[in-house]
């Protein structure tokens, strides 16, 4: 899609304030219309009031300064928007609160007042409502359910797809296998990165690889065109591929997220028909089911302050409770960091290198959110140990990585009834029948062994 | 120019000038040797030979590959370096450095400070990074030695330069092998928004 192909290296602070500023507004919008609340209830927090007030916010630190420190429940802070409170930042005061899970990007409504003029006291953490979940009409789930011979299998994969002491792709391709003769799905998301730009043997200075065709590899996008892509082009071409994007991905040279698609014709995968490229992140249906995917790990990003109830959740389930709340695949702000110390060089020069993170691009943040519907599944990929759960009724996933640096790792595989048009949710809306796709009840995840 | 004040345009100063600030290409061999690369000049650590990058510890010659991955691993070390988006304000009585961007963007979080802020690492940095890279695999700069020196006039360690007919030879038996190490750096340089005058933000002030 074209407004993925912004160019990067190139942010500007007044744009990337806009946005910021933007999020504030428009979830006032959200709050003021759910709530029904009169505009003028919303306040300033950083100016004395004798009385209580809402009012909308980003959670940030009281302490612009601090980054490595471990924030706590008393170093948090309220940003406000241009419209609201002139962009006032003000501490706040959590000590009348028993439950609340909260975190630095975060857009809050608050209900409390600020006695002293030094901090905002909150009473009341507003929810923010949830999105609708996607419908469909009879005809359309009828004609999904006699096309389907049998349940629908996606698998889910996510990269690296070679250990960390090599590059060698065999495990890859002996999966490929399997693919095409048992399991035999109707559709694989495959995610970046395939080949890692963080891996050692990439900086090592020793890399000394052959084509099994004998083609001269003479970069890591020929180690895509000549090891990857004959392996990808085994897969059945009746089975869907569907690839997404990685920041550490070196077949990538968009290297910001939100992240354009690979680029077919680099990657010499023309011909395929079977294989789609999508952007990171992207949202689309498969038959009836609405499918949100993100390749951007804010499972270990999401570092949320919380007491009470949430503290005592699942944190993946606070976490996608979070994202699923926002709105967008990454709330997180600022992004993270991953740096690493570099072979001692005898100068001056910089220590540390960088190593692909979050990469965000803020102005184009709008392109990470989610449309005006909650997707029916949530594909975020991570570090952490793999996982999936249902949360407010959205199935939310993390396959795991397919290699682990010395081991094989894991990968998803969902299977989805056929959509029953009786066994789901009618609901009618302007007089027209439609249909939930309860899809969290309709399908099974299991986590196989890569 | 930024203030106000006229400046040289880019494309007439010379590469010593230019890429002053950059930082250098460092490249490991095997062995463990690691040293910075300025393309073919003379070095104490590596030397060019009509097959490429020979490490002067072990004699063992880099392949392009070695090459070609390591300096897009530098690339986008220097791209994930600028997304870390740390804001520093222009006061130095201030030193505001931070991760946190305001509503109002420019706008110092310190109390009551006045200054201005803005990326640390700015896009016209990573944009000269990359164009650094560019020159040290342009056969035409090396030919004509315009590269940024790899050592200081007054380094007593400096070695003696090549002669003009071997950094001629040098080049062109090279030629292949550089261009494939270029299309690296080009690959960013074509994503790089920099590169492209924004004509709409230029002319902002005729659609008011």
């Amino acid at each position: 899609p074209k407004k993925y192909q912004f160019r990067t290296m190139r942010t500007k602070i007044l744009e990337t304030a806009d946005i910021l500023d933007e999020q504030i507004d428009s979830f006032t919008k959200i709050i003021q219309q759910h709530y029904q609340i009169p505009s003028s209830d919303f306040n300033n927090p950083s100016i004395i009031s004798q009385s209580e007030i809402i009012t909308v916010g980003r959670i940030i630190p009281d302490n612009p300064q601090v980054e490595s420190i471990q924030l706590n429940s008393s170093s948090l802070a309220l940003e406000t928007s241009r419209t609201l409170g002139i962009g006032k930042r003000i501490p706040l005061d959590l000590s009348n609160l028993t439950d609340y899970s909260l975190f630095p990007g975060q857009i809050v409504a608050l209900r409390g007042k600020n006695a002293s003029g030094d901090f905002f006291k909150i009473n009341e953490i507003l929810e923010i409502p949830y999105l609708g979940s996607p419908v469909s009409t009879n005809d359309e789930l009828t004609t999904y359910y006699e096309n389907l011979e049998n349940d629908l299998k996606i698998l889910c994969i996510n990269g690296p797809y070679t250990s960390s002491k090599d590059l060698d792709f065999t495990y890859l391709e002996n999966f490929v296998t399997k693919v095409n003769n048992e399991i035999q799905p109707h559709v694989v998301i495959m995610f970046g990165p395939f080949i890692d730009i963080s891996h050692p043997l990439v900086s090592s200075g020793n890399l000394d690889i052959e084509s099994p065709t004998g083609k001269k590899i003479q970069t890591l996008d020929d180690i895509f065109k000549f090891l990857v892509s004959p392996i990808l082009k085994k897969i059945n071409n009746k089975i869907q591929i569907i690839l997404i994007p990685s920041l550490k991905d070196s077949i990538s040279k968009h290297a910001a997220y939100p992240q354009d698609s690979y680029d077919k014709k680099q990657l010499q995968l023309s011909s395929t028909k079977n294989i789609k490229n999508f952007p990171n992140p992207s949202i689309f249906q498969i038959n009836e089911i609405l499918i949100g995917v993100s390749n951007n790990d804010i499972f270990k990003d999401l570092k949320d302050i919380n007491k009470g109830s949430p503290a005592g959740e699942n944190r993946f389930d606070r976490i996608s409770n979070h994202i699923i709340q926002q709105r967008r695949f990454y709330p997180s702000f600022p992004g993270s960091k991953s740096q690493r110390k570099i072979t001692s060089s005898n100068d001056d020069e910089d220590e540390f290198e960088f190593l692909p993170s979050s990469e965000l691009d803020v102005p184009y943040l709008g392109l990470s959110e989610f449309n005006d519907v909650l997707p029916d599944i949530l594909i975020i990929p991570s570090e952490l140990r793999f996982f999936a759960r249902v949360v407010k009724n959205t199935l939310v996933i993390n396959p795991g990585v397919f290699m682990r640096p010395n081991s094989s790792g894991t990968l998803a595989q969902i299977t989805i009834e056929k959509p029953k048009i009786d066994e789901l949710t009618k609901i009618n809306e302007d007089g027209e029948d439609l249909y939930l796709h309860d899809i969290w009840k309709r399908a099974r995840v299991d986590i196989i062994k890569s | 120019g930024i203030n106000g004040i006229l400046q040289p345009l880019e494309s007439t100063i010379s590469d010593a000038e230019r890429f002053k600030l950059s930082k250098h290409l460092y490249l490991n061999c095997k062995c463990g040797s690691h040293f910075k690369f300025g393309g073919i000049v003379s070095s104490n650590d590596y030397q060019m030979t009509f097959n490429g990058i020979q490490c002067k510890k072990c004699m063992n010659q880099l392949n392009t590959l070695n090459v070609t991955s390591q300096l897009e691993q530098r690339i986008r070390s220097f791209i994930s370096k600028y997304y870390q988006g740390i804001v520093i304000c222009d006061d130095s009585t201030c030193g505001m450095i931070t991760k946190q961007i305001s509503v109002y963007g420019k706008r110092c979080l310190s109390n009551g400070c006045k200054g201005v802020m803005r990326y640390q690492y700015s896009d016209k940095e990573l944009y000269n990074q990359l164009l650094y890279f560019d020159s040290l695999f342009d056969v035409e700069k090396n030919k004509n030695q315009s590269l940024r020196p790899l050592y200081e006039s007054e380094d007593v360690t400096k070695p003696q330069e090549l002669i003009k007919g071997q950094i001629d030879a040098l080049s062109e038996q090279n030629r292949d092998n550089f261009n494939v190490c270029k299309s690296i750096v080009q690959k960013y340089l074509s994503d790089c928004g920099r590169r492209y005058v924004d004509l709409g933000s230029m002319f902002d002030f005729m659609q008011k």
